[in-house]
Parts: structure tokens; C-alpha cells; sequence
């Protein structure tokens, strides 16, 4: 699955997830000052099921800063075109 | 009031008895003193746990906490803590869990949760932020933990779920709870505290935020420090293996003669045929929780959550299990019930013995002891509902002997509580001696640090875990120097510091297993601590809080009873153990030297003495007492 806006997209790879959350820390931590996975733009549901689902919010301008953090290789970070996906 | 950032600065004070719930305020010299998680949590024990108390009275509270660090970005932050008085030893104990409660209890706006009394009817306790509900929980009462936790997320989606089965709801001393229907919290006896309670679960979610004090500077510190653990060449195979990394089973079955087993726990067998997937806790970057899948046989399809394969894996040394899915079967139903799978497999061990020395009978029994997967499952069913001879071991290890006096002889406890690490298997570290020093009764985490990194590194690795540890460098020469100069290293004294680094940890709110723990320092935890909650403690007062926490949770126990004629060495340790082929003897850490009582005394003598403790009673001198400030706890 990729989410895309502008030249930047993320590729999701869900199987990889493990639900440590560092993604939705970076991000509220970026764009919040604070701590708080209820407020971070990249929401993860079924987080201890069997394959978790990450999805983003609409206010999400794809920085990129949820992938570069993510150690899991769950979340990618692609800049430029899309023709190879 | 100050304002702490990192902390909540909030205490959920609720009496179930009276429907009460009440938020107090932390206190910044409390915090200061004992830090918070384990810390704190032996404070609420001292200011609210009254002496002699009845574990199943509704008096005695359930206080569990997490730590400053907890709910942020730092790796390995996720640590639920725990304390009461233990049905299983009598003792006041601190235990300590992983997955998300403590995260989710953070950002709901609380560090710790104080729940005293009991409720008329059997209901689960919710938090969601500032709304508390205790709701009825009829239709989960009699249900196991896996199917109340999937209840909860169901119903409250992203919770932290504490869950108790049906050993907790009918009191079973050894009854523990389950994070997450995950993680083990509370051996020896939480689960039966919420039980005696009526509690089925602690659910909570929350989504106030975390602040921290310097943002800026915590962040350029965590990029440098995360990328050095993103980049440890072992990082991967951890990831891959989780805790089969640590401890290969294989090595244990195959010492005990069993080279079919050893094959079924081998990492290629793991990897292909039982691992469905790998998970973590919040924050972790070394993620080792298992997703288990058995794919073949009468079991095929069963999956089951654990905070390691090594769990079902460690119980195939019992004669009554033959294969891997057996052992996964069994531990599934022992996780639903809420027993423990490690006091299960050594009774069940010491059951088989007696049978076959005639020692015990099927009469005795009750059932026909068949020594196989049936006879297994058959008594953790009546250990659970405690029916026949499982009423009897339902009331713990000193009640046994009213089955035969030969109990007395085969078990191994350490104040009611069966050992977890065989050290004339594994010899004699810090782990292995903290069982008998720890005021539970036979527990190991908090002897972790450093032996666990394996003889093979050599003293001079040693010195520096000591150092990592913060061990005051005029420590290190008596460390060096044990009862005989072959042992190399006191493991008694070393002990000391192995539990002020555990409390430190733990404290904080962080994980004190070896692959995440080995990238801390006291200077790197104290610098992160005091960028976070913008305090300026140094790496002394971070030692000194956590002296001051295990102390208090000594005096506690002392206050119970307990003194040095329960810091006892099993009497079986000194005996050879037949393991296979193999008869097996009481060595020290190295190998070298045999351990005599005579040394094992002596050990003991010097673990009280870096401590400051009378080395006759094993009880705090008031002299450390009162440099500690802990003196009014001490009836």
C-alpha cells in the first residue's frame, strides 16, 4: 500500500509492524511538543493483531519523519515519481 | 505546586469497597528520594500496607506505577510495576511487566494507581483518561484472561489490558495476571489478590500527551542514541530469535539427554514452524514478543501470545510433554488459567519423581498419573478450580506437605516460592543468588546485571558492566575478592549493585532485559532523565534513591517476619541433580569452585555486608537506616 502528496509517498509494509509505536511518538512529538499517539497523523489500529493497520490522517503532509524513524522497515519513505509502484 | 514534566504528577487512589476515587499529587522530595515506578511504589506500600496483614484482606491494595520516563520516545520505556503482599510467600513484593498498561496508564494522566478494598460483585475497573468506571463483569467472570483481553480491545480498541483468569478468581496462591494477555505480571500470587478483590481487569487508555523539559536538546540526544542501537551489528538475529537468543533451550534438553526435543526448539524449527510473528513493547527497539502458531497436528491453528517461545520451550524438560505443540498446548491453557508455567513444570517434575518411587500414588492423587500430556492438563484443571489434590497445592508450596512429607524433600522454594534458575545447571551468578536474597522469595530479574553476559567476556568485561552500572569504583576490589581467590568475582557483593541498577531502571520506567538494558548507562539514563522531567539530579542521588527503595522494601518484610533464616539456599542445591547422564553439582559463577554451605554462608554474609545490613539477622543496621532517612518505617 503507498500514501502519496506531492512528490512524497510511504510505503506501508504492515506484516513488518511491530507495534512499538515510534512512529506516532515521532510524530506528535514533531508537530505537538508532546507525547501523545492521539494526536500523531499516522494512527495505527489493531496494534497487537495479528497484522496491524496503519493508515493516515488527513492532516498528514507526509515529512516523512514517522519512516525515517521507524526501525522495522514497516513505514518507507519514497521521494520522486511513482511509475516504479 | 510544581509542575513536573516527564511525571503526571498524579496518584488514581481508588476504594473499591466504597466506590472512591480520588487523584493526589506527587510530592517533588518524594520523587526526588525514590524516583518513581518501583520507587514510589515501595513508598505508597510503607505509607499504606499495614504489618501482618491478610493478602486477601480487602485492606491490603494493589499499587502499580510506572516511571518518568515512561509514555515518552525512549527505547525500552515501557515498564508497569507492581507491589502488594503475596498469598504465595507472605511477603511485600515488587514485580514488574512490559506491553502497553504502563503506557497507556501514562497517557491517561497517571503514574501510579493505588486500588484498596473489594467490590461486591466481580467487575473490571476502566480508565479513560479522567472518566473511572468499575463495570459488572458477570458475563467475563469465569472466563479465561486470553478471552478477557480480546474482549477489551474489542470494546475499548487501543487499552492496556491487566486480566486475571480462572486461577486469580478462585484464589490460587500462585495465580499472576497478564499484560496484554502477554507479559507476566505478578508471580506468586497478583492474580489471586484481584481475585480475593472481586477485579477481573485494570483496563486503561488514554490520550493527554507526555511533555518533557528540554524538547530541543532530548531530541538531538535520542537521534544519536537510537541509531546507535539501530546500528548494533547484533540487532537483527535479536530481532529474528527474540529471547531464544539468549538462552537456547537446546543446550538444556540436549544436557538432559533429550536430542529429539533439542531439535524441536532449535532456532531453524522456531523459525519455520512456530513463529507467526514478532511484536514489542511500546518504544522498543529490540522487539522479542512472540506470536506463536502451531501449524500441524491435533493442535494445528492454535495461536498463543508470549513474552518468549522460550516459556512453552523450558516446559518440554518435564517427561510429561513429548513434543513442541504439546508444550505450546499446555502453555496457552496455563496462560488462560493465569498460573504459572515455570511453578507448574517443577511440580509437575517433583510429582512424576514421587510417582515413581512410589512415594505417591494414584490415590493420592486422585487421578491415574499416566506421566503424559493428559495427566498434565488434568492437574492444572484442579489446581485452577482447586478440586482434590489441587485444593491442596492451590494453597502454595508450604501446603503441599499435607500431600506427603516427602514434598519437603523434593522441592525447591526459597520463602514459598519455587526457584525459576537451576544454578547447578547454569552455576552460581547474580541471578541465580538473587533468588535467595530477593524479599519475594525465588525471583531473578533483579539479579540480572552483569553475570548474565556469560563468563566468556572475561573480567574485563566485567568491569566495565560495573562501570555502566554505576559501581563505585572502591567497590571493585571487594568484588574481586571471594571466599576463594578461583571464584574470581563475590557474586554476594556483586548482587548488591545488581539490584541498585534493576531499582534504577525500573524505577525510570525501563526495561531491564540484557539485549535492551545493555545499552544503558547511569550516566546516559540520569542525563535522559534530567532532560525529561528538567530536574538536575546527579548520578549519585539516582543510585542513592534506588539504595533507599530496595531498603525500604527490605523493612518492609522485616516488618513481616522475614530476617536472614529465610534467605535460605535450597538444601537439594547442595545434593548432585541427575540431569540425564549428567549428575550435576553447585558450582560458582566460573566454574571453578564448588559451593559449600560453609561458602555459600559466607556469600551471604558479605551480600549483607555491602549492603550495610547486620550480617547476623540479615536486617538493615539502624545506621543505614538513618542515612537512608527510612528509620520511621521500621516498627
Amino acid at each position: 500500500m503507498i500514501e502519496e502528496m506531492s512528490n512524497k509517498k510511504i510505503n506501508i509494509t504492515a506484516e513488518n509492524c511491530v507495534g512499538c509505536r515510534i512512529c506516532q511518538l515521532t510524530c506528535s512529538f514533531l508537530y505537538t511538543k508532546t507525547f501523545n499517539p492521539s494526536k500523531a497523523r499516522i494512527k495505527i489500529s489493531e496494534v497487537y493483531g495479528l497484522v496491524p493497520i496503519i493508515e493516515f490522517s488527513d492532516d498528514c503532509v507526509y515529512c516523512g519523519e514517522c519512516a525515517n524513524n521507524c526501525l522495522y522497515g514497516a513505514l518507507e519513505l519514497i521521494e520522486g515519481g511513482n511509475d516504479e509502484f | 505546586m510544581m509542575n513536573f514534566k516527564g511525571y503526571t504528577g498524579n496518584i488514581l487512589d481508588i476504594d473499591l469497597s466504597n466506590n472512591k476515587i480520588k487523584t493526589q499529587k506527587e510530592k517533588f522530595e518524594d520523587l526526588k528520594k525514590f524516583i518513581g515506578g518501583m520507587g514510589i511504589n515501595c513508598l505508597l506500600a510503607a505509607e499504606r500496607l499495614k504489618p501482618q496483614l491478610d493478602p486477601f484482606s480487602p485492606e491490603n491494595p494493589i499499587i502499580i506505577g510506572t516511571g518518568p520516563l515512561v509514555g515518552t520516545i525512549m527505547p525500552g520505556s515501557s515498564r508497569t510495576t507492581g507491589i502488594t503482599k503475596f498469598p504465595a510467600s507472605g511477603a511485600i513484593a515488587n514485580v514488574c511487566g512490559g506491553m502497553s498498561f504502563g503506557f497507556q496508564l501514562k497517557q491517561a494522566g497517571y503514574d501510579h494507581l493505588i486500588i484498596s478494598g473489594r467490590l461486591e460483585k466481580p467487575s473490571y475497573l476502566m480508565i479513560t483518561n479522567n472518566q473511572i468506571e468499575l463495570v459488572e463483569a458477570k458475563d467475563l467472570w469465569g472466563k479465561d484472561i486470553i478471552f478477557t483481553t480480546d474482549f477489551m480491545w474489542k470494546n475499548y480498541k487501543d487499552c492496556g489490558v491487566i486480566a486475571i483468569g480462572q486461577a486469580g478468581e478462585n484464589k490460587v496462591y500462585g495465580a499472576l495476571t497478564l499484560i496484554d494477555k502477554t507479559s507476566t505480571f505478578g508471580r506468586g500470587g497478583l492474580g489471586a489478590v484481584m481475585g480475593s478483590k472481586n477485579l477481573k481487569a485494570i483496563v486503561v487508555r488514554g490520550s493527554n500527551g507526555i511533555e518533557i523539559a528540554y524538547p530541543k536538546e532530548f531530541r538531538v540526544k535520542y537521534q544519536t542514541f537510537i541509531e546507535r542501537i539501530r546500528n548494533y551489528p547484533q540487532r537483527e538475529s535479536w530481532i529474528e530469535l527474540g529471547m531464544l537468543r539468549s538462552l537456547p533451550v537446546g543446550m538444556i534438553l540436549n544436557a538432559k539427554g533429550e536430542k529429539r526435543k533439542a531439535r524441536q526448539c532449535n532456532d531453524r524449527n522456531y523459525l519455520k514452524m512456530i513463529k507467526k510473528r514478532r511484536f514489542a513493547c511500546p518504544t522498543c527497539p529490540m522487539a522479542d514478543k512472540d506470536i506463536l502458531e502451531i501449524r500441524e497436528g491435533e493442535f494445528n491453528g492454535l495461536i498463543n501470545y508470549t513474552s518468549s517461545v522460550i516459556n512453552p520451550f523450558l516446559m518440554l524438560t518435564s517427561d510429561c510433554l513429548k513434543s513442541y505443540s504439546e508444550a505450546i498446548k499446555i502453555y496457552d491453557l496455563i496462560s488462560r488459567y493465569g498460573l504459572d508455567s515455570l511453578t507448574m513444570t517443577s511440580l509437575v517434575d517433583i510429582i512424576s519423581k514421587m510417582v515413581k518411587k512410589d512415594e505417591l500414588s494414584n490415590e493420592d492423587l486422585g487421578f491415574e498419573w499416566k506421566e503424559d500430556f493428559s495427566s498434565f492438563k488434568k492437574l492444572i484443571g484442579l489446581i485452577t478450580y482447586k478440586e482434590g489434590i489441587g485444593d491442596i497445592i492451590a494453597k502454595g508450596w508450604a501446603n503441599v506437605k499435607q500431600v506427603d512429607d516427602n514434598f519437603e524433600e523434593e522441592k525447591l522454594t526459597v520463602k514459598g516460592l519455587d526457584v525459576v534458575f537451576e544454578p547447578r545447571f547454569l552455576k552460581l551468578g547474580t541471578m541465580e543468588f538473587e533468588q535467595v536474597v530477593n524479599p519475594k522469595g525465588a525471583h531473578v530479574a533483579s539479579g540480572g546485571s552483569p553475570t548474565y553476559v556469560g563468563a566468556g567476556g572475561g573480567l574485563g568485561k566485567m568491569k566495565s558492566h560495573f562501570d555502566r552500572m554505576g559501581i563505585p569504583r572502591n567497590a571493585h576490589e571487594r568484588i574481586f575478592k571471594p571466599p576463594k581467590a578461583e571464584m574470581f568475582i563475590n557474586v554476594g557483593r556483586l548482587t548488591r549493585y545488581s539490584e541498585d541498577w534493576y531499582t534504577v531502571l525500573t524505577s525510570l520506567g525501563l526495561c531491564a532485559r540484557a539485549q535492551m538494558n545493555r545499552f544503558y548507562s547511569l550516566d546516559l539514563v540520569t542525563e535522559f532523565y534530567n532532560l525529561i522531567t528538567g530536574f538536575e539530579s546527579s548520578r549519585e542521588e539516582l543510585i542513592l534513591a534506588a539504595e533507599r527503595s530496595w531498603n525500604l522494601l527490605k523493612i518492609l518484610n522485616v516488618n513481616e517476619g522475614f530476617s536472614r533464616k529465610d534467605d535460605r539456599f535450597p538444601n537439594n542445591w547442595f545434593k548432585p541433580l541427575k540431569y540425564g547422564e549428567n549428575n550435576l553439582e553447585l558450582y560458582d559463577f566460573y566454574g571453578n569452585v564448588q559451593i559449600t554451605p560453609k561458602i555459600a554462608n559466607q556469600l551471604l554474609d558479605d551480600y549483607y555486608d555491602e549492603r550495610g545490613w547486620d550480617t547476623a539477622t540479615g536486617i538493615p543496621l539502624k545506621s543505614k537506616l538513618q542515612e537512608l532517612d527510612l528509620m520511621k518505617y521500621l516498627f
